[in-house]
């Protein structure tokens, strides 16, 4: 499907995430609860994220940090702030490593950066939003459609009876998970003729400690199939999705959900309703090549 | 996950993937295979390759239950056969053998009890037709067509002009290895190891 910028959506979107960056530059020294951006944004905890990284360009912990910089360096030019008291305040536990981040940023050390008159406290991003100190981003770039031809298709979904087994750590184990529910459901001749092998991830791991992260490893069954012990029932929400085909490595499943949900997204007329997304496995890391690992990944569409 | 027997990998010199046409000599294999006539991606084809994978699937999964050896499930193959060219026999006439490779520790037994299960569970009849078989394929040549099914001629050309110089011939069944899943990777994408028997001439 060609995709087509619809303004209306765009703005929606960017209205939503300017209330987030706000908030973000006025609470710069609190953790940020996921909940309480989420709900800022009027999005789903769940999906807040996808939609921040993909059109923002980085995700929300490298935005804090590199604002976090920003507002040293903006310290370290305006102020006689000790090094070391803007360091703390940068939220970095050592002056080396402070000083190393901040290297890393600006190419100078922190003393340096005091020194030289007229270096820039700005360090360069695509989308525009950088540390101000009237804490009001007034506007940002979203990240361009990196690819013209990026294939979404919208599906309808019946509603799916499926049974699961719920992975409840990193979602790099979820392997672990799914070859003890595949053994439990195969022995029993349920990975039949047509039985479909889909994964729920309910956390981002951006946010959520990797111990707490919830992902259901599902395989389809019939109306005949009952619950029993490790293994659950649920029914996978139907209705519209939106489609993008993954190619590679599961690691990677991210950049293609930043993709769909924060560059094709805020352009294509629809918004996200608040159930996860779904991903449909088309083969096994078990006889394939990470790289030739095929992955449908599902947004729950509604229209605006 | 190391322990898990992987037979790609085990039989590697079998499953080489070069860019043109090479010598692989086969030793007898065991398959799970199930044969039928018809039009590659319709309804026939669907249900033989939904009950096969049903099938390995099963077998290998009651085994790791038992805590016997666990194995990969390997990828679909298939056998080809025509009566006459298939550039222009009808694709209903097309008959075809799908196979999974798998290990000899598998028994006739062993399949006996995953159609059992499978048929009460109310899966399709084609779980019936499957069987357990050992095809020796001895001397072949062995080549990577990357690209859409309907090129494949092209790559066999190579194989067959190969086997010349080698002063052999190409005698069937054509043998393919899907090594890229069709419903997603693009046809121009598309992996496949060819493989033809050519018997070593009588001196």
């Amino acid at each position: 499907m060609k995709t087509v910028a619809k303004p209306a959506t765009l703005r929606f979107y960017k209205e939503r995430l300017l209330c987030v960056l706000v908030h973000v530059q006025q609470h710069l020294d609190e953790p940020l609860a996921l909940e309480e951006l989420a709900r800022v944004a009027f999005l789903a905890p769940f999906h807040f994220h996808h939609v921040f990284t993909g059109m923002l360009g980085e995700s929300l912990g490298s935005h804090l940090r590199r604002l976090r910089l920003e507002r040293a360096a903006c310290r370290l030019k305006l102020t006689n702030t000790p090094v070391a008291q803007v360091a703390f305040e940068a939220a970095y536990e050592t002056h080396e490593s402070f000083s190393r981040a901040f290297r890393k940023a600006f190419g100078l050390s922190p003393v340096q950066f005091r020194r030289r008159n007229g270096a820039s406290a700005l360090i360069q991003n695509a989308s525009g939003v950088h540390y101000r100190d009237e804490k009001r981003p007034g506007n940002f770039r979203a990240a361009q459609l990196q690819e013209k031809t990026m294939q979404i298709i919208i599906k309808n979904l019946p509603p799916t009876r499926v049974a699961f087994m719920r992975h409840i750590g990193p979602y790099r184990e979820v392997g672990k998970t799914w070859e003890h529910f595949t053994m439990l459901l195969g022995k029993d001749g349920l990975l039949g003729p047509g039985a479909q092998f889909i994964g729920i991830p309910h956390d981002d791991p951006a946010v959520t400690p990797s111990q707490k992260i919830r992902y259901d490893a599902c395989v389809t069954v019939d109306a005949k199939f009952r619950a029993d012990g490790e293994i659950g029932v649920q029914v996978v929400p139907g209705g519209d999705y939106a489609v993008l085909t993954h190619f590679g490595p599961y690691e990677n499943l991210g950049d293609s959900y930043a993709k769909l949900l924060g560059q094709w997204l805020p352009r294509s007329g629809w918004r996200l309703r608040a159930t996860p997304c779904l991903e449909i496995y088309f083969n096994s890391p078990e006889n394939t090549e990470p790289d030739d690992l095929v992955t449908d990944i599902h947004a729950p569409l509604e229209i605006i | 996950m190391s322990a898990k027997l992987d037979l790609y990998k085990l039989h590697k010199s079998e499953y080489v993937t070069p860019k043109a046409p090479a010598l692989v000599c086969m030793k007898p294999a065991q398959y799970l295979a199930i044969s039928g006539q018809g039009a590659p991606g319709g309804e026939r084809f669907t249900a033989c390759i939904g009950a096969l994978y049903g099938a390995a699937f099963t077998i290998k999964m009651k085994r790791k239950f038992a805590g016997k050896q666990d194995y990969a499930v390997c990828k679909l193959e298939g056998q080809w056969f025509f009566d006459g060219d298939p550039a222009t026999l009808p694709k209903n006439q097309w008959k075809w053998k799908l196979m999974i490779r798998t290990p000899d520790f598998i028994s006739q037994a062993d399949l006996k009890t995953a159609v059992v299960t499978l048929l009460e569970r109310g899966k399709s009849p084609e779980v019936k037709e499957v069987t357990l078989e050992t095809i020796d394929e001895g001397n072949c040549i062995q080549m990577l067509h990357v690209g859409p099914y309907e090129k494949e001629n092209e790559t066999v050309a190579l194989m067959r002009s190969f086997a010349e110089t080698k002063g052999l011939k190409l005698s069937g069944p054509h043998h393919e290895i899907y090594l890229s899943d069709p419903r997603r990777v693009p046809p121009e994408r598309l992996k496949t190891i060819l493989r033809v028997p050519a018997p070593k001439q009588a001196a």
